[in-house]
């Protein structure tokens, strides 16, 4: 039964210097979970960009293994690109060779180049001039060099040169115009 | 819910005439861990009882501060029903309670507010009435007595008239501020019958002979007086148990006769009081045979003899502690 004319205030275990204290405690526990939540953060970001780190270090590996793969193909295409350049350059020079080889009297109709040798065809108005003017420059050039004759109804000669250049001689040859190219291009190169 | 882990602290304040009295308990798990009282000079709250009282509520959260009301406009009304208050009391400008549902007690509430603003300090939980406290204290008499209650404080007293636990009457009135009203009411009444006597003489002519004392004869039957039946009845209606509760108190007391004027002028407060419950008609009149007064100021043997010998009263005194009664409601208020 109420007897009091007044209601009794309400009444809390949370004194001002309770709720001072737990206002104290909480701001102290939620600093040091919010310092825990934003380390465990980190080190998970850590962890993440780190293991990311670790398989880019891997790609970036294989990218490296396999571009020193590409940079050895490249130069063993360079110095092949080089060796055809200096087999056409010494192909060239030999036609060119070839051609201020033939005299004015003798007219060619065909010429096979070989790969060690060369096959010409063509006319001559008689032996001697095919002899002194062509065969005595083939025979400086070539190690070996046949030559046969077909006489043609007008009194010339239809001829077939066949020239061969041995094997070792061959390569030597071509070894020693390469690396001359190659000298000589470096020396452009310092230059 | 963590209440009953914590120590309870009841302050109970008491306003006395020029001092304070406050009374102080530490309860724990249904016991008395310490009680102390102590007395200032301050008719409201000074720093000395400040600091006392803080020393104690700084003990508990749960510390319940009362204070026994004070306001001379509080008093008692026989009813509950809201339409029959108005007969007794204009209660717009009063707080109200009831009591068990029979009857209602009010006080000021302006007076309420500037005992809230008084002791702001400090708070007050619980303001009680003295005829609440007036009903507590005499419970065992109230339920099955007809007689007047008084509960005499140093400054008020409050009367109350039951009839076996239904307010008849009610009144709290302040010993000195109502000195000069009462008490020269009553003294005024006495001596205009006295002039009035004085100045008309007494003219035998206007006595009228007693023409109606035939009713005298039925006292022819009073030889028979064999069947004393009533008179046994007459000694069952003395209430022996606080005869004996009051031959301690007198033993102990002695034959003081301190505070004359004070108890003479609580008597002629008792006195216009009784009268007025006789004489106005909203009151139920019943014949007061007996009066019960709760003691909180140490009255002497002098009201007693007062109104046993003026008004023909059976007076029994009980001694109370108001700041313990005080406190005792503040408990009963909080297991309620």
């Amino acid at each position: 039964m109420r007897y009091s004319y007044t209601k009794p205030r309400k009444k809390s275990i949370f004194t001002p210097e309770l709720k001072l204290a737990l206002i104290f405690f909480i701001i102290t526990l939620g600093m040091l979970f919010l310092t825990y939540g934003f380390l465990s953060f980190k080190d998970f970001s850590f962890q993440s960009q780190k293991a990311e780190m670790i398989e880019k270090r891997f790609d970036l590996g294989e990218a490296i293994e396999e571009m020193k793969a590409q940079i050895a193909l490249i130069n063993k295409e360079s110095l092949l690109g080089e060796r055809i350049t200096t087999q056409n350059s010494v192909l060239k020079d030999s036609i060119t060779n070839l051609f201020d080889l033939i005299p004015q009297r003798i007219t060619l109709s065909e010429a096979s180049l070989l790969e060690n040798g060369l096959i010409l065809h063509g006319i001559t108005p008689n032996k001697d001039i095919y002899n002194f003017m062509l065969q005595a420059p083939l025979r400086s050039i070539f190690h070996k060099t046949y030559s046969s004759f077909y006489p043609l109804s007008n009194g010339w000669l239809r001829f077939v040169s066949t020239n061969y250049i041995e094997d070792d001689s061959f390569e030597n040859n071509i070894t020693d115009i390469t690396e001359e190219k190659a000298l000589e291009k470096e020396g452009e190169d310092e230059n | 819910m963590f209440g009953s882990l914590y120590l309870k602290v009841f302050v109970n304040i008491i306003l006395k005439r020029s001092e304070t009295t406050v009374y102080i308990e530490l309860f724990s798990n249904k016991n008395i861990i310490k009680n102390i009282e102590e007395t200032f000079t301050t008719k409201s709250i000074n720093e000395k009882m400040l600091d006392f009282i803080l020393e104690y509520t700084n003990e508990s959260p749960f510390y319940y501060i009362s204070i026994l009301d004070t306001s001379s406009a509080q008093g008692a009304i026989p009813t509950c029903s809201k339409n029959q208050i108005g007969i007794f009391h204009d209660v717009t400008s009063s707080e109200h309670r009831c009591f068990k549902e029979k009857w209602s007690y009010f006080t000021s509430r302006e007076d309420l507010y500037a005992l809230e603003k008084t002791y702001k300090p400090i708070g007050i939980d619980f303001v009680f009435s003295p005829f609440v406290m007036l009903a507590e204290f005499f419970k065992d008499k109230i339920d099955s007595h007809l007689a007047m209650f008084i509960l005499v404080e140093e400054k008020y007293l409050s009367l109350a008239v039951f009839d076996k636990s239904e307010l008849l009457f009610a009144r709290h009135m302040d010993v000195q501020k109502r000195r000069d009203e009462e008490a020269l009411l009553v003294y005024d009444e006495k001596a205009e019958e006295l002039h009035s006597y004085l100045d008309e003489g007494i003219d035998l002519e206007e006595i009228n002979p007693i023409d109606e004392l035939e009713f005298l004869d039925d006292f022819a039957d009073i030889a028979d007086l064999d069947a004393l039946e009533e008179i046994d009845e007459f000694a069952d209606s003395q209430d022996l148990e606080e005869e004996f509760y009051q031959d301690q108190i007198q033993e102990s007391k002695g034959t003081l006769s301190e505070g004359f004027n004070e108890d003479f002028q609580r008597f002629l407060l008792i006195q216009s009081s009784v009268k007025r419950f006789y004489l106005e008609d909203k009151y139920k009149s019943i014949f007061i045979e007996s009066v019960y007064i709760a003691d909180g100021s140490g009255v002497s043997q002098d009201l007693k003899r007062y109104l046993e010998e003026e008004m023909f009263l059976s007076v029994y005194v009980r001694k109370i502690d108001l700041a313990q009664q005080v406190c005792e409601l503040a408990k009963a208020e909080l297991n309620s």
